[in-house]
């Protein structure tokens, strides 16, 4: 039934190899399938449970828990606004009507023409540049409302074929907790998670 | 490393009562055992614990004050003070169930549970009364069809994980989990993947609420409608406990009970949800006789047994007891399979008299394995060894035993699954033979898979050291083999082979042979070559007066007696030899042959189509009497509902054809029987009705005799196609088949695979022919047409068609066949 590429087939080999026990692998294994398709569709559940002997019930039981993973289709770009306690006291509410307002859509949805998704979600863990946003989980710390029109307005329009951190920081960001990282050139490529080693960066299969 | 234990046991203090305990039990089960009961909803005695519904906080005196914890996750330590009733804890308690409530929707009037539910009385005894909460309930679809037997009724969930935990921990096939999170948690299936489980319905009767709900069952009756009664379950020789439950004169629910020592509680859904044939309409009601027109037409009792005696009669004045064959009795109680093993000796003169229907191993072996495992030497067994059918389809609940075994699962075991993984108790050595995947495989530590007819040459290479790994697993511990017949077209003398090398290995072992009385038959001398008490034919055995001392003709024998005429009459009790035997062509013949033919069964089948005679019987729950599994465990099985019709039951029926036959049984009830049988079998001396009923409700084991005697066996040999153009045939049987009850339980008739023939992908390839497509199978007597399903367990060269299908294909135990495309 896999009509994975193979090349992401080997990588999943890969990521199996490293758990003394195949079922601890279902995390970045649902990470690998949503590169793959850009969300968990049916199918890539099935796919994870079968590579792990897994029964697919207990693969969505795990991808449904967790909210960074996307059982249904997300934009090419996925917003990602906290609205936790910290970020909510710096003001992160105005910077989601902002986004909200921007992009003409509510959080929750999708446009029609697939490039843009906003939501709220919980805590980032990056309280100390707060408010915090993400696209495509790459993080942007200090965003003002003014700067996050522009952040949409700059994936509409520029569409970047990758989109990263530092890139991002610069051009929209405010004040950084502190140096989060060697700077990269990789970023994420769609809408998953930029999980070195394990995955997805700097490979954009679809294009 | 913990330091070492220096007391077997501990005390604690429960609501001021001191109980011994050993270290590591739960608090709940050890208040449970001695008198005080912690309510809960998620903790189950036979699972693990997962603290989940918080419903049994008890108060424990801890070194910084007393604590509120839950009792089904605190082991208990030595010198613990546990307070189940103070007022601290009854808040608690009461603030559990308010929070359970909060989305619950208190339809218990048309809800099945409503009244036998833990939630209601729980709420009763130890509930606030009233909510706080006044806000609009959590709404689902309710409810949904999550598999053809199964329904879920998500609002009425309160997440215990019960049905969870059973699918992952106990059943192994972990279909509905939870989905979601906080207060969007349900549990479900996977969209395209209902609840297919054989085990289902074990969920529906551990869950805690009416969430899950037995199609069957739903709406049928409420609880207080219902009568009951204890008894044993009719579909395979496990011996599982189970109560019937009866409303209105029709059996309408049956559930499993805890035999610590067989079922544990769990039931196969075959036997929970088969009890469907008892209330069929499709029952004989009334005597049949064959007119002179060849039609069968109604008769009364008397003039049927006239008939029947004039017959047999006149066939035995010319031709002897010898003339005269019997086939069946593994179906029905110790007391029908004596009275017509009794029948057979004193009345016909006749040892031709069999209850395996050629699908089973020797009786000898079946019978008189000495060095007998008990299905309890599973749990603490190091190694395990099946070699025989796939217990998940022929003895469901012993493959739930061997699992847990397999898998090391140990219910006082206080983690979750996940974490749990390292240091759980490290399970049983399995090994698993067969011609393909077995529902064990995933559990087993070694499987060696080979071609139906070549176990022989497999276990030659056993015997000569060929596999280290298999020996040394053998020289683990104690070792319980579990040894039957794996495929129909395997030699069935492979099992006392297997079981005579594995006995040489130190193994006990237990015999698997699939019809629910099986082994009661065979003790109560339903074989050629075994009397009551399993007594060798031409031993000394006086009770019975003067009786035949020569070996008599097994299944095969009688049946090519028929056929060549040598036998004459043929007398069936609850047989079906056209669709039991696997040989269906040859028991066609013989029955088309027979000169004369009387079934006495609940239902036509096709091989009463050949009877002169069909003279309804009474079955399962319209009859007392005892059974006896596979370990010798004789248990009681209990008549609730009147019988259909005019049937009667199979040893009244033989002794009123006794009488006319100018002899007599020498009883007049089932307990008469029940009493002669203790008296004059060896093994059964001292069962009685009154042991079973009030000193041991688990049943009581029939002794057998000492180990001295070495095992017979006959070699086999090998014979397998050399021609290319030639594979091997597989033929086992599923859980649902279209034997007779299943047949008439549709509910579980729907679900039988049906025929078809699985092929290793390359010999598919090879024929041409992809899944779905269609191939010829010609065996040396029938062919058919099946669909292609692809099975890569599958030994290259080898087709695998499930045996006895509705509309499927009698192959045959010939194991050679030719598979070629079609178009």
């Amino acid at each position: 039934m896999s009509d994975w590429s193979e090349a992401t087939l080997e990588r999943a080999r890969q990521i199996i190899a490293r758990y003394p026990e195949k079922r601890s692998a279902v995390m970045p294994l649902l990470y690998l399938a949503m590169a793959e398709e850009g969300w968990l569709t049916d199918h890539a559940i099935e796919q994870v449970a079968e590579l792990l002997d897994l029964t697919p019930a207990q693969v969505q039981s795990v991808a449904s828990f967790y909210t960074m993973y996307k059982r249904e289709p997300v934009g090419r770009y996925l917003i990602s606004v906290c609205t936790s306690i910290s970020c909510m006291l710096c003001g992160s509410d105005d910077v989601l009507h902002a986004i909200e307002d921007e992009a003409d859509l509510p959080a929750g949805e999708t446009d029609d023409d697939g490039l843009l998704t906003v939501e709220h979600v919980e805590c980032l863990g990056a309280c100390g540049g707060a408010p915090v946003v993400q696209v495509n989980y790459e993080l942007i710390e200090g965003v003002t409302p003014e700067k996050a029109r522009e952040l949409v307005r700059w994936l509409r329009n520029a569409t970047p074929a990758v989109v990263n951190t530092d890139e991002m920081q610069e051009l929209f960001g405010g004040r950084r907790s502190f140096d989060w990282a060697i700077p990269t050139e990789d970023g994420a490529v769609g809408p998953y998670p930029a999980f070195q080693p394990y995955g997805t960066v700097g490979q954009d299969r679809r294009s | 490393m913990t330091t070492e234990q220096k007391t077997d046991t501990v005390k604690i203090t429960v609501d001021g009562l001191e109980m011994e305990a050993r270290p590591g039990d739960l608090l709940i089960r050890v208040a449970q055992d001695n008198g005080v009961y912690i309510p809960r909803f998620c903790w189950h005695p036979r699972m693990r614990p997962v603290g989940m519904c918080r419903m049994c906080l008890v108060q424990v005196e801890g070194p910084r004050g007393p604590m509120i914890v839950p009792a089904c996750t605190t082991p208990v330590a030595d010198g613990m003070v546990v307070d189940t009733q103070n007022d601290t804890v009854a808040k608690a308690q009461e603030g559990v169930l308010e929070y359970l409530l909060i989305n619950h929707p208190l339809d218990c009037p048309v809800c099945d549970r409503g009244g036998e539910c833990p939630l209601q009385d729980q709420t009763m005894a130890y509930g606030p009364g009233e909510s706080r909460f006044v806000e609009e309930k959590r709404h689902y679809e309710k409810p949904i069809q999550i598999s053809e037997l199964v329904l879920l009724d998500r609002e009425r969930c309160i997440l215990c994980a019960r049905c969870t935990r059973f699918s992952e921990e106990i059943s192994g096939d972990p279909l509905i989990e939870f989905i979601g999170r906080g207060y969007n948690t349900q549990v479900n299936t996977f969209p395209n993947e209902p609840f297919r489980s054989y085990f289902s319905g074990n969920t529906v009767q551990i869950c805690p609420v009416g969430a899950l709900l037995g199609a069957p069952y739903r709406f049928r009756a409420r609880p207080w409608d219902l009568r009951e009664v204890a008894s044993t379950c009719p579909h395979c020789s496990a011996g599982d406990s189970i109560s019937v439950q009866v409303s209105q004169n029709e059996v309408l629910r049956l559930l499993g009970v805890d035999n610590p020592h067989t079922n544990q509680s769990w039931l196969s859904d075959k036997c929970r949800f088969g009890y469907e044939f008892v209330n069929s309409a499709e029952r004989l009601a009334a005597p049949l006789v064959r007119g002179s027109d060849g039609e069968l037409r109604e008769a009364t009792w008397v003039e049927a047994l006239d008939i029947v005696a004039d017959r047999l009669g006149g066939i035995l004045r010319e031709h002897g007891g010898g003339a005269v064959a019997g086939l069946g009795g593994a179906r029905g109680t110790n007391e029908d399979a004596y009275a017509f093993s009794k029948f057979m000796r004193t009345v016909v003169g006749s040892n031709h008299v069999d209850a395996r229907m050629d699908d089973a191993p020797a009786s000898q072996f079946l019978a008189a394995v000495v060095d007998r495992a008990r299905i309890d030497d599973i749990d603490s067994a190091a190694t395990i060894v099946v070699w025989g059918p796939d217990l998940k389809e022929e003895h469901p609940t012993l493959y739930l035993r061997v699992r847990a075994a397999a898998t090391g699962f140990d219910p006082n075991q206080v983690v979750s699954n996940s974490d749990g993984l390292k240091i759980r108790r490290p399970g049983a050595r399995l090994i698993v033979m067969h011609p393909r995947r077995t529902g064990l495989d995933d559990v087993a530590r070694h499987v060696l898979r080979y071609r139906p007819g070549a176990g022989g040459e497999l276990l030659t290479s056993l015997q000569a050291g060929d596999h280290p790994e298999i020996d040394e697993a053998l020289a683990a511990g104690p070792v319980v083999a579990l040894v039957g017949r794996a495929s129909m077209t395997e030699d069935p003398r492979l099992a006392e082979n297997v079981a005579a090398w594995l006995r040489d290995k130190g193994a006990k072992i237990l015999p698997l042979a699939r019809r629910a009385n099986t082994f009661g038959a065979l003790d109560m001398g339903l074989a050629p070559d075994l009397l009551p008490g399993r007594v060798p034919v031409g031993e000394g055995f006086e009770s019975w007066g003067e009786i035949p001392t020569t070996v008599g003709r097994d299944t095969r024998g009688i049946l090519e007696g028929l056929r060549d005429g040598d036998i004459k009459a043929l007398i069936m009790v609850g047989a079906d030899p056209v669709a039991d035997v696997p040989d269906s062509h040859l028991a066609t013949e013989a029955l088309a042959n027979a000169e004369f033919v009387v079934a006495i069964d609940m239902f036509h089948t096709e091989s009463t189509a050949y009877a002169d005679v069909i003279l309804p019987a009474l079955g399962f729950a319209e009859k007392e009497g005892t059974v006896t599994n596979l370990e010798g465990r004789v248990q009681k099985v209990n008549d609730i509902v009147a019988g259909e019709g005019q049937s009667r039951a199979d040893w009244s029926i033989l002794d009123d054809i006794a009488r006319r036959l100018g002899k007599e049984l020498g009883f007049a009830t089932a307990a008469e029987i029940a009493k002669e049988i203790s008296e004059v079998a060896p093994a059964y001396r001292g069962i009685t009705w009154d042991l079973l009923e009030w000193d041991e409700p688990m049943g009581a084991i029939v002794p057998y005799g000492d180990a001295t005697q070495p095992l017979q066996y006959v070699p086999v040999t090998t014979s397998l196609p050399t021609v290319a153009a030639e594979m091997v045939l597989h033929s086992a049987r599923t859980l649902y088949d279209d034997g007779v009850l299943m047949r008439h339980t549709p509910w579980l008739h729907r679900l039988a695979p049906g025929a078809a023939a699985y092929l290793h992908p390359d010999d598919a390839f090879r024929l041409g022919a992809r899944e779905g497509h269609r191939v010829r199978v010609v065996t040396k007597h029938a062919e058919a047409e099946l669909e292609v399903r692809l099975d890569e367990t599958l030994h290259r060269g080898v087709v695998y068609v499930p045996f006895n299908q509705p509309d499927g294909p009698r192959l045959g135990s010939d194991p050679i066949v030719r598979v070629t495309a079609i178009g």
